[in-house]
C-alpha cells in the first residue's frame, strides 16, 4: 500500500459570488495547478464531489462541473455526497499504484440553491417521514431535545459553542459568516425549531475547496511539507430515526476504524487538532463524545473546560467550522483542507498554538447524522 | 496495479415495469440474490458503493440513506459514486479502486433506477443549464443527432446505417428474448423496425430503449478472498474513464474521444492489442441502435466509418466473431442508473460461464461499457476468466 | 409469506425547487451581445481556439479567455435532428423541430442545442430532407424584441 500525501490546498470564500457556478470552481482549481506548477493535463486523474439537482439546480453534476475541475480527458470520477468520500476515493488509486497524482475538488454555491431545509425534504422518504415534515433541521431538533434530557446538556453549553466556533471564524479569510457574538446572543436568537435557535443552525454558503494528492515520492518533489493520509473510517445507519438511539450514532464505528488504520489508541491524546463537522451547535458536543474526546454525556463539561478552543489542549474548529460556514457538498473536503493546513502551519491566523502532529477531520450527514466519516492525517 | 481484483457474485432483479415493489424493495431483490450467487453473507463485506440517477429522476435526494438497510451498508461505510449515464460503470470502478487500494477485502457495488416513478425526460432536461443549451434537450435527441454527425462525417447513406441500425435492434432483441431477466422480449422482424414510428429522425422506435425498473448487484474481492471464497471468479483485467467538456459542440461526437481513450485505457491494462480478435464478447452500452454502430468503432472493434459493413457482415451477431449484447443489451433493458454495471454483471457471467441460455460459448474475455452525461462520459471494464 | 389479496398502490408526489443561479459575467456579457444581435466568442491565447458561447476559460489549456471576438452569423451544420414526439418542456404545439449543431465560420466549435433551423414549412418531411443536410448552410435569424437570451435568435434559415 503506497504512502498518500497532500501537497496542496485553496479554498473559496463561503460569501456570495456573483460568478457563475462554472467560473467560480475555476478559480481555486486553477490557483491550486498554479501552486503546485503542474498543466492540468500532468495530474493523473480527478475526482469530483458535487450534488445533484436538488443541490445545484442541474442533473448530473459532474456534466456541467467537469469542464472547471479540469477534468477534460483525464481519468476521472465523481462522489455524490459528502465531499470527504471524494478525499478518500482520491486516495485509492495512489495507495493501488496506479496513479502518482490525483486532483480532488468539491463544490457548490449555495447562494443559487432553496434553503437546506427545502432541500434536505427530499432526503425524507415519500411516505412516511416527508408528510410529517422531517429534514435535516427537525431532525437535528428531536436529537437535540433528547441530548440535553438524557445527559443534563445545557442549552448555554450548546450556545458556547456558536461564540467559540464563530469566535476562530473572525481570524479565518475565506468564513463566510464573520460576527463576534456571545452566549446570550445565542439564546435569545429565534427559536427557529425548539430547542433549537436560529444561530446554533449552520448557514447556506459557497464553497469550491481543491486539494492535490500525490504518492510519497512524487508528493516529496511537489512540496516541502507533505500531510500524510494516516486513516479513514465511516459508518452507515439506518434511515428511520425511530429505529435508532439519536445518541449513540455511527460515529463511534467510523472513528473507530479510523483510529485502527492511523494507529491511534488515546485519541484526546494523540489528536492535536480537530475540524469536525457540526451544522447544528450541540453536535459539536455529542460528536466530540462519539469521537473520544471525551466520556459519554461530558461534551457540556468538555466545551466548559476550554478544552477545544483555539488556545487549548485539543483545539475543535479553529475555522470556525461549518456554523461559519457551510457550503453543503463540499464542507467535507474543507476539514480535511483546514486539518491538512494546520499540520502544514500553514493556517495563518487561525493556526494553533504549538506543534501539529496528528489533525483529524470529520463530516456527517443525512438525518441526525447517518452517514459519519472520519480521516485523520499526521505529519 | 495495486492488487488484483475479481468479481465473486451478481445479481439482478427481473427488470422492467415494477410497480409491485417500493423502491427499497427493488434494491433489495438484487442484493438479495448477489448473496445467494457469491455464497456469502452481509458480514463478510466491507464496504458499498452504491449509484442511481440524480435526485430528480428518484424522486428522493440522497436516496443511499432511505436505502440503508436494502443495502445492507448499516455498520458499514458508503461511497456513493455517480456520473449520470456512466454511472453504473463508475461504480464497479470505485468499487475496483477500493479493493486494489488494499483498504477493503471484499467491496458490494449497486445501482438501481426505478425509472417508472418519475419522469426521466425531465431529468435528462436539467443536465443542461438553463441558460445556454437548454432549448431541446433529451436523449432521443441528443442521440440522434450524435448518430447523423456520425453518419455524415464519413458519408454513410440512410439506408446502409438503416440496415445496420435494423441489425443491431433485431439482434439485441433476440438477446433480450433470451435473458428471462429482459425488460423487453419481442422476436423483431428489420422489417417491424423500419417500419416503426419515427422518434427523432432516423431514429425509429425499436431503435430506442424502453424505460425500466431494475437494480444489479455485484461483489468485488481481493484476489486471497475471491480464491477463498469463489471457485470461478471473473478477474478484473482493465479499466478506463475519460470525459470531454459540457458544451456539446466542442468535439467531434461522430470520432468519440472519451470512448476512444477510455477503452484504450483498459486494453492497455488488460493487454489487449486486437480487441476485436482478443475480445469473446462486448457488452456496449446501446440505448439507441444507431449509437452502437459509432461505438463499435470508437471501441476499436472495427475500422473507423466501417460499422455498418462489419455489422451487416454478421462480425456483431450472435455466432459472429464478436457477439455484442447477448443479455439484450440497453435497448431491451435500461434502468438507467443501473444499465452500467448490468453490462459489467453481464460481462461476468459470460467469462464465468454462467450467462444460461445467452451464454456465448467459451468465451474467456469481455467487455462491458457504458456512456452518460451530456454525450460526455465513457466507461469500459474488462472481465477475463484468468488471473 | 401469506397471499396478499390488495394490489400494490402508487402515491402521486410532486416537488418544486425553485433556485437562483448566477449567469457570472461571462455569460452576462454574451448574452448583452444578443441585444444588440451580436454574436461574440471568445479565444483562447494558448490554443487559439474561439468558443461559442463565451467561455470564463479553456477547459484544455486551463488559462483564462479574456479575448473577446464577434463571430459570424452563418455557418455550417454539423448535425440535426427532427423531433416529433413530446416530452417535459416540448409541447405539441412546439413540434416538430428541427435541433442541430452549428459550426459558425471563424469559430472552432459546434455550437448547439439553441440552435432550431426554421423558416418554412417543416411538417413538410419530405422538403426537410431535402433542404436539411450535413454541410448545409445557414444563417442567425434575430428576432425583433430581444431581451439578452437564447430566445433572442428566433431561428436558423437554410442557405439555399
Amino acid at each position: 500500500m503506497q504512502k498518500v500525501g497532500i501537497v496542496e490546498v485553496t479554498q473559496s470564500s463561503g460569501v456570495e459570488s456573483p460568478l457563475s457556478l462554472m467560473e467560480f470552481t475555476y478559480k481555486p482549481v486553477k490557483e491550486l495547478l498554479d501552486k503546485v506548477d503542474m498543466r492540468r493535463d500532468e495530474v493523473d486523474m480527478y475526482i469530483l464531489a458535487a450534488t445533484d439537482v436538488f443541490h445545484s439546480g442541474m442533473s448530473c453534476a459532474n456534466a456541467f462541473d467537469w469542464d472547471a475541475s479540469g477534468a477534460f480527458m483525464k481519468p476521472a470520477s465523481r462522489e455524490e455526497g459528502d465531499a470527504i468520500t471524494a478525499f478518500v476515493y482520491g486516495c485509492m488509486p495512489i495507495m493501488e499504484g496506479r496513479y502518482d497524482t490525483v486532483l480532488v475538488v468539491g463544490l457548490i454555491k449555495g447562494s443559487e440553491n432553496p434553503e437546506n431545509d427545502t432541500l434536505t425534504s427530499f432526503v425524507a422518504d415519500p411516505f412516511y417521514s416527508r408528510p410529517v415534515g422531517i429534514q435535516e433541521t427537525t431532525a437535528a431538533a428531536m436529537q437535540m431535545r433528547l441530548y440535553l434530557q438524557r445527559y443534563g446538556i445545557t442549552e448555554e453549553q450548546c450556545a458556547k459553542v456558536v461564540v467559540k466556533n464563530l469566535g476562530n471564524a473572525l481570524f479565518n479569510p475565506y468564513a463566510h459568516i464573520k460576527k463576534r457574538v456571545n452566549v446570550d446572543d445565542v439564546l435569545n436568537s429565534e427559536r427557529i425549531c425548539d430547542p433549537l435557535k436560529a444561530m446554533e443552525c449552520a448557514p447556506k454558503s459557497e464553497g469550491v475547496c481543491a486539494m492535490l494528492l500525490a504518492s510519497e515520492e512524487k508528493a516529496k518533489k511537489l512540496t516541502d511539507k507533505p500531510v500524510w493520509f494516516k486513516g479513514w473510517g465511516s459508518s452507515m445507519d439506518t434511515f428511520y430515526l425511530g429505529d435508532r438511539d439519536l445518541l449513540d450514532t455511527q460515529l463511534k464505528a467510523a472513528a473507530a476504524s479510523a483510529y485502527k488504520m492511523a494507529g491511534v489508541s488515546d485519541p484526546r491524546k494523540e489528536i492535536d487538532v480537530a475540524e469536525i463537522c457540526e451544522p447544528y451547535a450541540f453536535q459539536e458536543l455529542l460528536w466530540c463524545e462519539q469521537l473520544g474526546f471525551c466520556a459519554q454525556g461530558q461534551g457540556g463539561k468538555l466545551i466548559d473546560s476550554g478544552v477545544t478552543q483555539i488556545t487549548g489542549a485539543l483545539p475543535v474548529n479553529p475555522s470556525g467550522g461549518v456554523l461559519a460556514m457551510n457550503p453543503y457538498v463540499a464542507r467535507g473536503l474543507y476539514r480535511v483542507a483546514e486539518a491538512a493546513l494546520q499540520i502544514k502551519g500553514k493556517a495563518g491566523e487561525h493556526q494553533v498554538d504549538g506543534k501539529v502532529n496528528t489533525a483529524l477531520a470529520h463530516s456527517t450527514y443525512g438525518f441526525c447524522g447517518q452517514w459519519q466519516g472520519v480521516v485523520i492525517l499526521g505529519s | 496495479m495495486g492488487r488484483a481484483v475479481a468479481v465473486i457474485g451478481t445479481g439482478q432483479t427481473k427488470h422492467g415495469r415494477r410497480d409491485d415493489l417500493s423502491y427499497p424493495d427493488l434494491v433489495r431483490e438484487a442484493v438479495k440474490k448477489v448473496f445467494e450467487d457469491a455464497g456469502i453473507t452481509p458480514r463478510d463485506v466491507d464496504g458499498v458503493v452504491y449509484g442511481s440517477m440524480p435526485s430528480m429522476m428518484e424522486g428522493v435526494a440522497y436516496n443511499h440513506f432511505y436505502f440503508a438497510d436494502a443495502l445492507r451498508v448499516v455498520g458499514k461505510p458508503l461511497l456513493r459514486t455517480e456520473t449520470c449515464g456512466s454511472t453504473g460503470q463508475s461504480v464497479a470502478h470505485t468499487a475496483i479502486h477500493w479493493v486494489a487500494s488494499g483498504m477493503a477485502d471484499v467491496i458490494l457495488a449497486i445501482a438501481s433506477e426505478k425509472e417508472n416513478e418519475g419522469d426521466a425526460q425531465a431529468t435528462m432536461m436539467t443536465i443542461l443549464e438553463p441558460f445556454l443549451q437548454v432549448v431541446i434537450g433529451g436523449a432521443p435527441i441528443a442521440f440522434s443527432l450524435q448518430s447523423r454527425e456520425w453518419m455524415g462525417y464519413y458519408h454513410i447513406d440512410d439506408a446502409k446505417a438503416r440496415e445496420a441500425a435494423s441489425i443491431v435492434s433485431v439482434d439485441s432483441h433476440d438477446g433480450g428474448l433470451a435473458n428471462p431477466l429482459a425488460h423487453i422480449r419481442v422476436k423483431l422482424s428489420k422489417e417491424d423496425i423500419t417500419n416503426a414510428p419515427i422518434i427523432t429522425y432516423p431514429v425509429r422506435f425499436y431503435d430506442v430503449c424502453p424505460i425500466s425498473d431494475g437494480a444489479c448487484a455485484v461483489i468485488f474481492a481481493s484476489e486471497e478472498k475471491a480464491k477463498k471464497i469463489c471457485k470461478k471468479p471473473a478477474w478484473v483485467k482493465g479499466i478506463g474513464f475519460r470525459g470531454e467538456e459540457y458544451f456539446i459542440g466542442d468535439s467531434s461526437k461522430a470520432v468519440w474521444q472519451s470512448t476512444i481513450e477510455a477503452s484504450k485505457e483498459a486494453y492497455k491494462e488488460a493487454g489487449i492489442t486486437n480487441p476485436l480478435k482478443e475480445l469473446d464478447v462486448a457488452e456496449v452500452y446501446n440505448p439507441f441502435s444507431y449509437q452502437e454502430l459509432m461505438f463499435l468503432e470508437c471501441l476499436g472493434l472495427c475500422p473507423p466509418g466501417e460499422a455498418p459493413d462489419y455489422v451487416i457482415k454478421g462480425t456483431f451477431s450472435p455466432g459472429g466473431e464478436l457477439p455484442c449484447d447477448p443479455s439484450g443489451g440497453v435497448l431491451c433493458t435500461n434502468p438507467i442508473g443501473a444499465a452500467g454495471l448490468i453490462r459489467v454483471a453481464e460481462a461476468a457471467l459470460q467469462v464465468t460461464g454462467k450467462a444460461g441460455e445467452h451464454q456465448v460459448e467459451g468465451a474467456k474475455l469481455a467487455l462491458s461499457h457504458a456512456m452518460g452525461g451530456a454525450m460526455q462520459f465513457n466507461g469500459v471494464t474488462i472481465l477475463g476468466s484468468e488471473l | 409469506m401469506a397471499e396478499q389479496k390488495e394490489k400494490p398502490r402508487k402515491v402521486a408526489a410532486m416537488g418544486m425547487v425553485p433556485y437562483e443561479m448566477a449567469l457570472g459575467p461571462t455569460w452576462t456579457r454574451f448574452f448583452e451581445g444578443f441585444k444588440e444581435k451580436k454574436i461574440l466568442g471568445t479565444k483562447c491565447n494558448k490554443c487559439g481556439r474561439v468558443l461559442v458561447p463565451a467561455r470564463p476559460f479553456c477547459s484544455r489549456c486551463f488559462e483564462p479567455m479574456e479575448e473577446w471576438v464577434e463571430v459570424a452569423q452563418e455557418g455550417t451544420i454539423v448535425t440535426w435532428s427532427y423531433v416529433n414526439y413530446t416530452y417535459f418542456g416540448v409541447t405539441p404545439d412546439m413540434i416538430p423541430l428541427i435541433g442541430a449543431t452549428i459550426k459558425l465560420d471563424g469559430v472552432d466549435c459546434g455550437t448547439g442545442m439553441w440552435t432550431q433551423i426554421g423558416g418554412f414549412d417543416i411538417k413538410d418531411f419530405e422538403l426537410v430532407t431535402k433542404k436539411v443536410k450535413v454541410g448545409a448552410r445557414v444563417r442567425a435569424v434575430w428576432r425583433r424584441k430581444r431581451q439578452g437570451n437564447f430566445r433572442d435568435i428566433d431561428y436558423w434559415k437554410i442557405i439555399e
